[in-house]
């Protein structure tokens, strides 16, 4: 009694049973043409085969095509636990519960939407093929913190705007890295460790390239400060700024070219793999081309919304739990709303894959630097906003010694739990510099905390 | 009915078109000549020198004098360049616009500088390869060294500092990064291999220039803010200092690079198939004491167009509307170095890096720990206070670049994006200064009346 639905259910599920983890030998040929990244595949590893056997049961046709799309897009991933955070934010902004709880909810929803669009963006690739597959990962990669600082940027909260990003780039250089490469050390303890270091040099000349331009508006502004010269005003501040935001995209376009066209085999993973771990890796698509844009223009909505709140909320979320903006932006932000990367990347850490786990935190933390920031420096152009590329010292300082770390650690090819110990430990550092940072809307001349105004 | 004069310019133009040949850049027999680097690079922009034409001219000193002549001025494809030189030399007598002149004269450097650099390896065929070598690790730069004396004379001090930290830059990221990003592009699938030892040995002497500016521009910092209490006689006593350091690192780095460690910094291809049109001269095409006549005199010349170009500089500034910190960072060391970018581009074209790396890590590195504490030494003997402070941005930019190009450099292959990177943060740093205002640029606001109304902005802030 198949029909056609039951049949692509049951081959679907037959086809993910036999395709059997993420042996990709065979499926290179034809598999990377869909454009897998290491972030699509990072993303993969939080998968759950999604178990038709309930819908099969369900006699109308129509009812059960609808049935097995909702089950792959909302019980795909082991985040889904989180999703109730979702109504339950939209609940608590509509019956006017506290802002903190309602900053605290709409940023525990993002969890699951941030993976679930990653998830829609890599069903789209199989559809348009691998250049533009990898185009639209590489601008959709960090949605979230790409639209929570455009939220920000019309709010003017240009300060929150800064310290996400650079938050953004700290959590993934240090915590996910540091975190991937401590416990997949930890866990190959008696393994070797390789990498193919010429990924992470591009990486990292990208990024000195993005700390040199902060560098050089840091040093401008305190030239500016001194006096010494009338002529440097905040205006040609404003115009290094964007002068600079302009050659940071450029060096992301030349990124782009580089990453998709001519050197492709750079990024592509290498391993064979034996071992059929649980995570779902399809040769097909599992949702249709429509269906996919569709989600994924709800679930961006969706998104849009829950930042409105998020950046809305966050001082009185900084009031009612008594830390800084600051930590809130720098720190926790970014943690929350990088959870599905940072599983994945400690996943496959702990099946010394570190060419994955090392595509996906540096690839992310240099989307974030040469394209997220600049651009939002051109938005704001746009909108009239006066938003520079001046970060100030102690953000500055941190993404400079961030770096160098990074750069230092991963130079030779080879990794060990050590190496992931120290730039976890040099994060740690650094959000305690921030939790005892009281930035200086929050206090007044005296130094004393200023209370909810 | 040969001569002498013309057996020797025959044999000279046999020797050009046989040496040009299979023997180019092979150097394994030729390491005597002293040919570093530096001097292979600028032979890529030498011409044969067609001597039929002169050959014809009957009386023999004479023909020896043009072909000589020939060499000299018609041996460079920059040679469109050379009247530059007494177009300088006019508008300074007939007080054509001052703008003017400080243009011809930095025109007119470009030419003189590749034709000192010729010289050099010319009278090294003669004196052997250590001497050889160390007149072109002196004279290598001479047109930065010569401009920096002058600008020091007329007590230009920002002038000098301005001028040599982007010597460096340009060296650093303009000149490496560019060829690094057309040589990538050319040879898009081939493997660009280079020995990193060598760029090893040149950051590190880079950094240790770096650590003197940053321990000179904290000390002043710390000296500002009160934790330190003393006044500005030790700044100028601690760049002294620094300077003796960096001379004596120069020293070692010299020793290293002719005596002990030939091998890493020698050309290391033996497979010239293509014959480029390189002119590459086992032997030398003008006698020794021509060579050094020539020497000397294209050195005051250089020296005379050094003047005017000091001389000029912030009327240049006014008239063209940008600050005297962008022209001395950006436009003068892209000028003056024009003929070694060429030739350092050329190179990574035929994916020869380490001639690029060895032009300009080498130029970058003497000019860091050679001109710059020369400089120092010479203003203390001429009783001026020059320290090695580089304001804010220019220590910033040196830094970066250096970490950049350490970064860059350090696993020994090369792509387009390797390249394109220091490109781009070179760009950057352009950007910045561009924007950045001089305080003798305030001098003019003055008059203009413009200082009173944006000082009154800024102290708003």
């Amino acid at each position: 009694m198949a029909s056609t639905g039951y049949e692509v259910a049951r081959r679907l599920e037959g086809g993910e049973l036999k395709g059997g983890g993420m042996s990709k030998e065979a499926q290179h040929g034809h598999g990377h043409t869909h454009g897998r990244t290491a972030h699509n595949m990072s993303s993969s590893s939080l998968r759950k085969k999604s178990d038709l056997a309930l819908v099969s049961k369900v006699r109308c046709r129509f009812l059960r095509a609808l049935l097995a799309n909702l089950q792959e897009i909302f019980l795909g991933t082991k985040l889904f636990v989180l999703f109730p955070a979702v109504p339950l934010a939209v609940a608590a902004s509509y019956f006017n519960f506290g802002r903190a709880w309602l900053f605290a909810l709409s940023l525990l929803g993002l969890a699951p939407l941030a993976e679930r669009v990653s998830f829609l963006t890599e069903q789209i690739a199989y559809y348009t093929g691998p250049t533009v597959g990898g185009l639209l990962n590489a601008t959709c990669g960090n949605a979230t913190e790409l639209i929570i600082a455009l939220f920000a940027l019309r709010e003017g909260k240009i300060e929150v705007v800064k310290c996400s990003l650079v938050g953004s780039v700290l959590s993934n250089l240090l915590l996910v890295l540091g975190t991937s490469l401590f416990f997949g050390g930890l866990a190959n303890l008696h393994k070797e460790q390789f990498y193919d270091r010429k990924q992470a040099d591009v990486n990292t000349g990208l990024l000195l390239l993005g700390a040199l331009c902060h560098i050089l508006l840091l040093m401008f502004g305190y030239v500016m400060n001194s006096g010494e010269h009338p002529a440097v005003d905040a205006v040609r501040r404003l115009a290094l700024s964007r002068a600079c935001s302009v050659v940071m995209l450029l060096a992301y376009v030349a990124y782009l070219f580089f990453q998709l066209k001519t050197h492709r085999r750079l990024f592509e993973s290498k391993e064979g793999d034996e071992d059929n771990d649980g995570g779902v890796s399809e040769d097909e698509p599992v949702i249709g081309f429509p269906s996919a844009v569709a989600w994924l223009a709800g679930m961006t909505a969706v998104i849009a919304a829950l930042s409105e709140y998020v950046v809305g909320t966050i001082e009185a979320a900084s009031d009612s739990w008594g830390i800084s903006v600051s930590f809130i932006s720098i720190i926790l932000l970014p943690i929350v709303g990088n959870a599905a990367e940072h599983a994945g990347a400690i996943i496959f850490a702990f099946k010394n894959k570190l060419d994955i786990t090392l595509g996906v935190s540096l690839g992310s933390a240099t989307q974030i630097s040469m394209f997220v920031v600049p651009l939002s420096v051109m938005v704001a152009w746009i909108m009239g906003i006066e938003m520079d590329l001046d970060l100030k010292l102690l953000e500055t300082g941190s993404l400079i010694m961030a770096i160098l770390v990074i750069a230092f650690t991963l130079q030779d090819g080879t990794a060990h739990y050590l190496k992931g110990l120290v730039p976890l430990l040099c994060y740690i550092a650094i959000a305690a510099c921030f939790y005892v940072y009281r930035s200086p809307d929050q206090t007044d001349k005296g130094g004393a905390l200023i209370t909810a105004a």
